[in-house]
């Protein structure tokens, strides 16, 4: 803007600064036409999650007027407390939280074992063995049920086995949801680990340390936050599933959080309130765990593709 | 202290790459031996493999008296020193320095004083509750030397521990590590491919050429001997200049010819080496290192050969010429290091070859100028053309070219 | 300093007999990989087989409660093929496949170039919307869709009609098909761009800046830049987002289940609500095999194209 000042007194001078100042608004205007863009996209891709934020906390006639109420204002929290309130909600968060603590615990073990295995050593059958993972995580969940449920109902006839297997055991879907929960882990959690470089074990080896040693003394700590990350998303994964959980728990005492969602509608009617309520309860604590990880999960399934 | 002792070592990887081939090698006790060679000759290989963190696929390494191939790198007590350091990021400097004493039970007040006099050498004092991520470059390589030393091990092994730090620190801990090794008295097995690095640290020098080693001795006798092509080539910075002659008899005396140039041996240096005698009329390498080459009005008795100045680079102490000759540069390059061979040629025309001298700091000569070298006959190298094999001087014991 | 060979005596040229401590590192990998194989091959291995197997089978519910099947052949493909719904859920399947795929991989591109132009303030903002939408489960997505498309209070409706685009009041989306799947892709679509946004940025944000600038200095305009460098090395991220959006889409199932009440009309079913209803609501366990089975096939493709771009890329080494 100083070009503006009278300390410019020759007209050539004068020009050259107006021109840029041209360019210099064209600039500008490209610039807020990209962010007005930018807010548009914003305001439509956060809107539904607003809305459901916003109707949870609405009384019941601002939720039922013709005209929406953009603003919850009045403010209440009885839709929380009349979903709550309803039946199941805190057994089957129970269920849901046994369901995932189970999951996430069993295959975390075994997956950093498989990680381990194909991140630090070259043996024959490693590559057929990382294609099969990848080819299992493709597989479609319908398609496993039919088999799975025809299995889970013969094996809870089956005694000795139907202590664990069976329709409306919680055991049976924490089993069921390691197909698709396992081969993930086992392939982030190889992804992290080949970001540690091996000389640090040899270094630990030459050191003192047995090949094991290594691996939990110097592996061990230096994976640990993808380690938590990988935890984190195979929670999300099983907090969120619904299917399997739908076709094999089907007393309402047994749920999972997802299916008492999805049957909120059936059990109840439509009562928007109280099921916005609960949709936010039950996204709550995800949204909360994605927000940790987010960083690193979008590289998950397709890190280093671009490598200069 | 224990020697290091490689018999007949094959080193074959899953893909059938044949890294080390037949290694015949001893570090013998309290000796530095660097090993040199060009990229992926299997000097890394040959490293780990003594330190366990490879398999031999044949023969036997020996550290001590024992028979180490099957033990674990654990059981080896041999200490590494990593190119790019390898410490551990979780864990501080003291905490570093430390963890093979822990691993080893070393008691914990051994453990603390050992620790801090070797942080007092290394002038690490100030930094010991650092983690290796809060240090430079030159700070990381002395914790990295100080974890090896701190274990007072049999042996050191260090892969290339100064190529990731810049030229003068490097001049400094090249310094600092044979200073360690002399107080220590530590047998050392150091690879390098840097020559400096090599002529100046190490005891002796092994050098290695795809997997095979081709010559082991001390530095000068390396650099005034080289049992053959690839080793004259490799060894010496700028490289040794290498001509295609015929030799002939001419009078009484022998000649070497290669185009228009033409080099008289006296008789006292044809008498030297016997076996020119099987060479005449047959064509031999000639090697000139770029100082026994000198502009001629220094040495008025001297062969000369008559060139044109293409280049010349004023280094400061010196100038180095480059001088377009009229004669047949060696094109075997199955038998000479390329790399280095490459580095100096200009290129070259069918019957024309460049020849490097080191000329005086105040040399009058610029680019254009015809140069008369003058070379000196004493310091004159003979190859076979065809096994690159040095043509000996007698009296003078066989260099261990093991081709 | 010479080496003599006697120096160096010959040691037995044979190979080396197997020491414990190299069969000890030969077998840990498989050791380790143990448990892994033997749980996908228990959950998941095992009921592959028996899915397949059921394709043969007529399984019914006489045959549930005796926990026995009847080989039948291939009578089930048989009637699959000879069936007009299954050829139009199939047609069906793959068109709204096809359309997610597209309006996703577009949309989310678009969003990713923009972002990448963004300032800091703005990129942050809309990356952190982005995440939220990410994390939202699909469960909760569609129940929120289904009320902003209520019937009476759907505040999309009201809005339309408020732009004049028509009048929504009183509108029933589901009872028209294509409609009710427009909801319905709009939920997938919505809920499918955040992640190929975020990977696709990623991988915006790791050209190299060099290689920006060298095509700069070599003369190139932005668009020019955009074609010559920036599409060539996205290009691979871009194939394993597409077959991964192809998995996903063709086997939906929750977005259509539960938006339309866990009772879909046979005008909604896609494959993977076919091959259900058939198992699970008339009970045909066999014939829902059947269809599986041949979604699985189909599958496959995709699934093929995704494991070979990994490859190629070097994630699978
Ligand atoms: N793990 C491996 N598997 C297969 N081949 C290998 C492996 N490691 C090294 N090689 C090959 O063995 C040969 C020797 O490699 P090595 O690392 O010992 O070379 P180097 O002399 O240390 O080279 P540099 O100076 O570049 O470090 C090379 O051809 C290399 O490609
Ligand atoms: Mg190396």
């Amino acid at each position: 803007m100083s070009s503006l000042t009278p300390l410019a007194p020759t007209p050539v001078a004068v020009r050259a600064p107006a021109r840029r100042i041209r360019v210099r608004r064209g600039k500008l205007v490209r610039r807020i036409g990209l962010n007005a863009v930018a807010l548009l996209v914003f305001a439509v891709m956060v809107f539904p999650v607003y809305w459901m934020v916003a109707t949870a906390f609405k009384p019941g006639r601002d939720i039922l007027d013709y005209k929406p109420h953009w603003f919850p204002a009045p403010a209440t929290l009885s839709n929380f407390t009349n979903a709550i309130h309803r039946q199941y909600f805190w057994t089957d968060v129970k269920n849901s939280a046994i369901v995932v603590v189970c999951v996430v615990t069993l295959s975390m073990v075994v997956a950093f074992l498989a990680a381990l295995a194909l991140s630090r050593f070259r043996f024959y059958g490693r590559g057929a063995f990382i294609v099969l993972i990848l080819g299992v995580l493709m597989l479609p969940l319908v398609a496993l049920i039919i088999p799975m449920y025809i299995t889970m109902s013969r094996a809870g006839q089956i005694h000795g086995l139907n202590w664990v297997l069976g329709v409306n055991k919680l055991s049976g879907v924490i089993v069921m949801y390691m197909t698709f929960v396992l081969p993930f882990s086992v392939w982030t959690l190889q992804g992290f680990m080949r970001g540690v470089p091996r000389e640090l074990e040899e270094a630990a080896m030459v050191d003192g340390t047995t090949r094991f040693g290594a691996f939990v003394r110097i592996l061990l700590p230096l994976v640990a936050p993808g380690l938590v990350a990988t935890s984190i998303f195979a929670f999300i994964q099983a907090w969120n599933e619904y299917i399997i959980a739908y076709v094999f728990l089907q007393d309402g005492s047994k749920q999972t959080i997802t299916v008492w969602l999805a049957s909120f509608t059936n059990l109840h009617g439509t009562d928007w309130g109280p099921l916005m309520a609960g949709a936010t309860l039950t996204a709550l604590p995800v949204v909360v765990f994605f927000v940790l990880i987010q960083r690193r999960i979008s590289f998950g399934l397709t890190a280093g593709a671009v490598k200069a | 202290m224990a020697a290091i002792r490689f018999t007949h070592v094959i080193k074959e990887y899953a893909g059938g790459t044949l890294a080390v081939d037949d290694l015949n090698l001893e570090v013998a006790e309290g000796e530095f031996v660097v090993l040199v060679g060009p990229s992926g000759c299997g000097k890394t290989t040959a490293l780990r493999m003594v330190a366990g963190l490879e398999e031999i696929t044949d023969g036997e390494i020996r550290i001590g008296d024992r028979v180490v191939n099957d033990l674990a790198p654990r059981d080896r007590d041999i200490a590494m020193v990593f190119q790019n350091y390898a410490l551990y990021p979780h864990k501080t400097v003291y905490e570093n320095l430390v963890f093979g004493l822990r691993m080893r039970k070393v008691p914990k007040s051994e453990q603390r004083r050992r620790v801090e006099e070797i942080a007092r050498i290394l002038g690490l004092e100030e930094m010991l509750e650092r983690r290796p991520a809060q240090l430079s470059g030159g700070q990381r390589q002395r914790v990295a030397m100080g974890r090896a030393i701190v274990r007072e091990p049999q042996a050191f092994l260090m892969d290339e521990p100064l190529s990731n730090l810049d030229a003068k620190l490097r001049v400094q801990m090249r310094a600092e590590i044979a200073r360690i090794q002399q107080t220590l008295r530590v047998t050392t097995l150091y690879v390098t491919h840097d020559q400096v690095e090599a002529m100046t640290m190490g005891h002796r020098v092994a050098v290695m050429r795809s997997g095979v080693l081709q010559q082991v001795d001390t530095p000068q006798r390396l650099y005034d001997l080289p049992g053959n092509l690839f080793v004259a080539s490799f060894v010496g910075s700028p490289a040794m200049n290498l001509l295609d002659v015929a030799l002939e008899r001419e009078g009484g005396g022998l000649v070497c010819r290669s185009g228009g140039v033409e080099i008289e041996l006296p008789v006292d240096i044809a008498a030297r080496r016997p076996q020119l005698e099987q060479y005449v009329g047959r064509r031999l390498a000639l090697g000139i290192r770029p100082e026994a080459l000198s502009e001629s009005s220094t040495d008025p008795d001297a062969p000369r050969i008559r060139g044109r100045a293409l280049l010349v680079e004023a280094l400061g102490a010196e100038s180095l010429a480059h001088v377009e000759v009229n004669a047949m540069a060696l094109d075997r390059p199955e038998l000479v290091d390329v790399s280095a061979a490459q580095a100096h040629l200009l290129p070259v025309g069918d019957r024309t070859a460049t020849l490097l001298a080191r000329l005086e700091h105040d040399t009058g000569v610029k680019p254009g100028h015809v140069v008369d070298l003058a070379a000196d006959v004493r310091r004159l190298h003979f190859f076979d053309l065809d096994t690159g094999s040095a043509i000996p001087v007698a009296g003078v014991p066989v260099t261990a070219a093991v081709v | 300093m010479a080496v003599a060979e006697s120096e160096f005596p010959l040691v037995s040229r044979r190979r080396r007999r197997l020491s414990r401590r190299r069969v000890g590192s030969a077998l840990a990998p498989y050791a380790l990989l143990a448990p892994t194989a033997i749980v996908i091959g228990a959950i998941l291995g095992y009921p592959l087989y028996l899915l397949v197997r059921l394709s043969f089978e007529q399984y019914g519910l006489f045959e549930l409660v005796r926990h026995k099947g009847t080989w039948i052949g291939i009578h089930n493909f048989r009637t699959i093929f000879h069936d007009s719904q299954f050829w139009h859920v199939v047609a069906r399947t793959l068109v709204f496949t096809a359309v997610n795929v597209t309006l996703t991989m577009i949309l989310g591109t678009a969003i990713a170039l923009l972002i990448a132009r963004l300032g800091r303030f703005m990129r942050l903002l809309l990356t952190t919307g982005l995440v939220l939408v990410w994390a939202t489960p699909v469960v909760v997505a569609v129940n929120i869709w289904r009320w902003m498309v209520d019937y009476e209070f759907g505040v999309a409706n009201w809005t339309l009609t408020k732009l004049h685009l028509g009048n929504f009041i009183h509108h029933d989306w589901f009872a028209n098909t294509w409609e009710g799947f427009g909801v319905i892709t709009a939920v997938i679509v919505w809920g499918a761009i955040p992640f190929v946004t975020i990977t696709l940025y990623a991988g915006l944000s790791q050209v190299p800046q060099e290689l920006v600038e060298a095509a700069q200095i070599d003369g190139a305009r932005a668009w020019n830049v955009f074609r010559e460098v920036t599409v060539p090395l996205l290009k691979p991220i871009f194939i394993i987002l597409t077959s991964l959006s192809i998995i996903w889409d063709f086997q939906v199932f929750n977005q259509v289940w539960i938006m339309l009440g866990e009772r879909p009309s046979p005008d909604y079913y896609v494959m993977g609500i076919y091959a259900y209803v058939t198992s699970f609501r008339s009970n045909e366990y066999g014939l829902g095999s059947a269809i599986a089975v041949v979604m699985v096939a189909i599958m496959m493709a995709a699934t093929v194209v995704y494991i070979r771009q990994m490859i190629k890329t070097g994630e699978v080494r």
